[in-house]
C-alpha cells in the first residue's frame, strides 16, 4: 500500500486541510501501519510527566551532604598520603647525608660537591651506555621485533592518554 | 534577572539553599525523564539525584546563555543512556508504579472523568512499555519531544546530534513505535476493551 503522503504528514505533524483530514480518515481506516502510527502518536501526545516520591530535594540534601563528606575525606587522605610519600622519598634520599648536615660546612659542602660528581659521572656513563646499546641493538633485533616494540611502546602511550582524558573530562551533557 | 537566574548564579557562588531552589523546581522534569528512559521507579530515582549532583559539581561549566532546564535534562538524558549502555537491563515495572511508595502519576485537572482518566493511564502504560524497546538515544529524543515539548534544534543541542539526525531518529523511532503498538495489538488479548481495536 502506499503510505505517502498520509505518513509524512503523520510523522512531521503537517497541519492539513479538511479535505486532506478527509482523505486520511479514508486512508487510515484501511491501513494498519498508519493506522498505528496515527494511534501511537496520539498516545504521545497524551503523555504526563510522572512526579518522584515526595521528599526527593530532602533525600538529594542528605546526598550532597554524604558526597561532601566522602570529597573532603578523599581530598584529606590524599593530601595525607602524597605528605606521607614525598616525606619518606626525601628521607630515602636525604637520610644518608643528614649527619654530614650537622657537621661542620666543609664536610657537608664537600659531601654536596662529591654527591653532584658522582650524579654527573653517573648520567654520562649511563648516556655512553644507551649510545653504545642503541648502536649494536639494531643488529640482534629483527625489524618485526622492533615494530613489536614500538607498538607496544605507542599502545601503553595511547592507555595513558585516554586514562588521562578519561579522568579529566566532564560528564556527559554537562 | 529572574528567579531561575538569581539561584543560578547564586549556586555558582556556593549558595546551596539557592541550588535547592533549583531541585525543587526541576525535580519532576528530571525525574520523569529518568523514569521513562529507565523505567524502573527506583533506578529513576537514583539516577534524578546523580543527576543534580552532576550538576551541583559542574555549575561552573553551565552556560546562562541556555535555560537551564535544556541543560540538567541533557545531563540527565546522556547520564540515563549511558546507563543503559552500560547495563544493558530494561525491566520495566509498570504493575508496582502506583503502591504506596512508589511514584505517582500528578492528577489532571482537565479529565475528571475517571473513565477517560483510566483510558489515558492505560495508553500511558502501553507507551511506557513500547519505549523501551527503542535505543537509548532515540529514546531520549521521544521523551525530549513528546513530554517537553523539545524542538528538533533544542533536542539537537542537548543529545548533540544534528538537526537532521534528530529528524530521522524521531521518524525511526515513530515507525518502530507503530510497528511494535501493531504486534501488541494483533496478539490476542482477552481483557482488551473494545476501543483498543485498530478500527477508527
Amino acid at each position: 500500500m502506499n503510505h505517502l503522503p498520509f505518513e509524512e504528514w503523520l510523522l512531521n505533524e503537517t497541519a492539513v486541510t479538511p479535505d486532506q483530514q478527509r482523505e486520511l480518515d479514508l486512508h487510515l481506516r484501511s491501513c494498519a501501519h498508519c493506522s498505528a502510527l496515527f494511534e501511537t502518536g496520539r498516545m504521545l501526545h497524551n503523555t504526563k510527566l510522572t512526579a518522584p516520591v515526595s521528599g526527593f530535594t530532602a533525600r538529594f540534601q542528605t546526598r550532597l551532604t554524604a558526597h561532601k563528606i566522602a570529597e573532603r575525606r578523599r581530598k584529606l587522605l590524599g593530601a595525607f598520603l602524597f605528605t606521607l610519600g614525598g616525606l619518606v622519598l626525601l628521607m630515602w634520599l636525604v637520610g644518608p647525608y643528614l649527619a654530614s648536615f650537622f657537621a661542620s660546612p666543609a664536610t657537608w659542602i664537600s659531601v654536596i660537591v662529591g654527591w653532584l660528581v658522582f650524579l654527573g659521572t653517573t648520567l654520562f656513563a649511563l648516556f655512553d651506555a644507551g649510545l653504545v646499546i642503541l648502536s649494536v641493538i639494531p643488529n640482534f633485533l629483527p625489524p618485526f621485533a622492533w615494530m613489536i616494540l614500538l607498538s607496544m611502546v605507542a599502545g601503553v602511550g595511547l592507555l595513558w592518554t585516554v586514562s588521562i582524558w578519561r579522568f579529566v573530562r566532564a560528564p556527559q551533557g554537562v | 534577572m529572574n528567579d531561575e537566574n538569581a539561584w543560578v548564579l547564586q549556586a555558582q557562588q556556593g549558595d546551596d539553599d539557592a541550588f535547592t531552589q533549583l531541585v525543587e523546581t526541576y525535580q519532576k522534569p528530571v525525574y520523569n525523564l529518568c523514569y521513562r528512559m529507565l523505567g524502573e521507579p527506583e533506578v529513576a530515582e537514583d539516577a534524578a539525584q546523580e543527576t543534580f549532583l552532576r550538576a551541583y559539581q559542574n555549575l561552573h561549566r553551565y552556560d546562562s546563555s541556555r535555560p537551564f532546564g535544556t541543560w540538567i535534562l541533557s545531563i540527565a538524558a546522556h547520564y540515563c543512556i549511558d546507563r543503559l549502555r552500560k547495563k544493558k537491563f530494561s525491566v520495566f515495572s509498570i504493575d508496582a508504579e502506583d503502591e504506596d511508595g512508589m511514584p505517582f502519576e500528578v492528577a489532571d485537572p482537565a479529565s475528571p472523568d475517571p473513565e477517560v482518566e483510566s483510558v489515558t493511564k492505560e495508553d500511558r502504560d502501553q507507551l511506557h512499555i513500547l519505549l523501551k524497546d527503542l535505543e537509548p538515544t532515540d529514546r531520549a529524543a521521544v521523551i525530549m519531544r513528546y513530554w517537553y515539548d523539545y524542538s528538533e534544534v533544542e533536542i539537537a543541542q542537548s543529545l548533540k546530534l544534528t538537526v537532521s539526525a534528530v529528524k530521522s531518529r524521531l521518524h525511526r523511532s515513530r515507525r518502530a513505535l507503530a510497528g511494535m503498538w501493531q504486534k501488541e495489538m494483533s496478539r490476542p488479548h482477552p481483557e482488551r476493551r473494545s476501543r483498543e481495536s485498530l478500527a477508527f
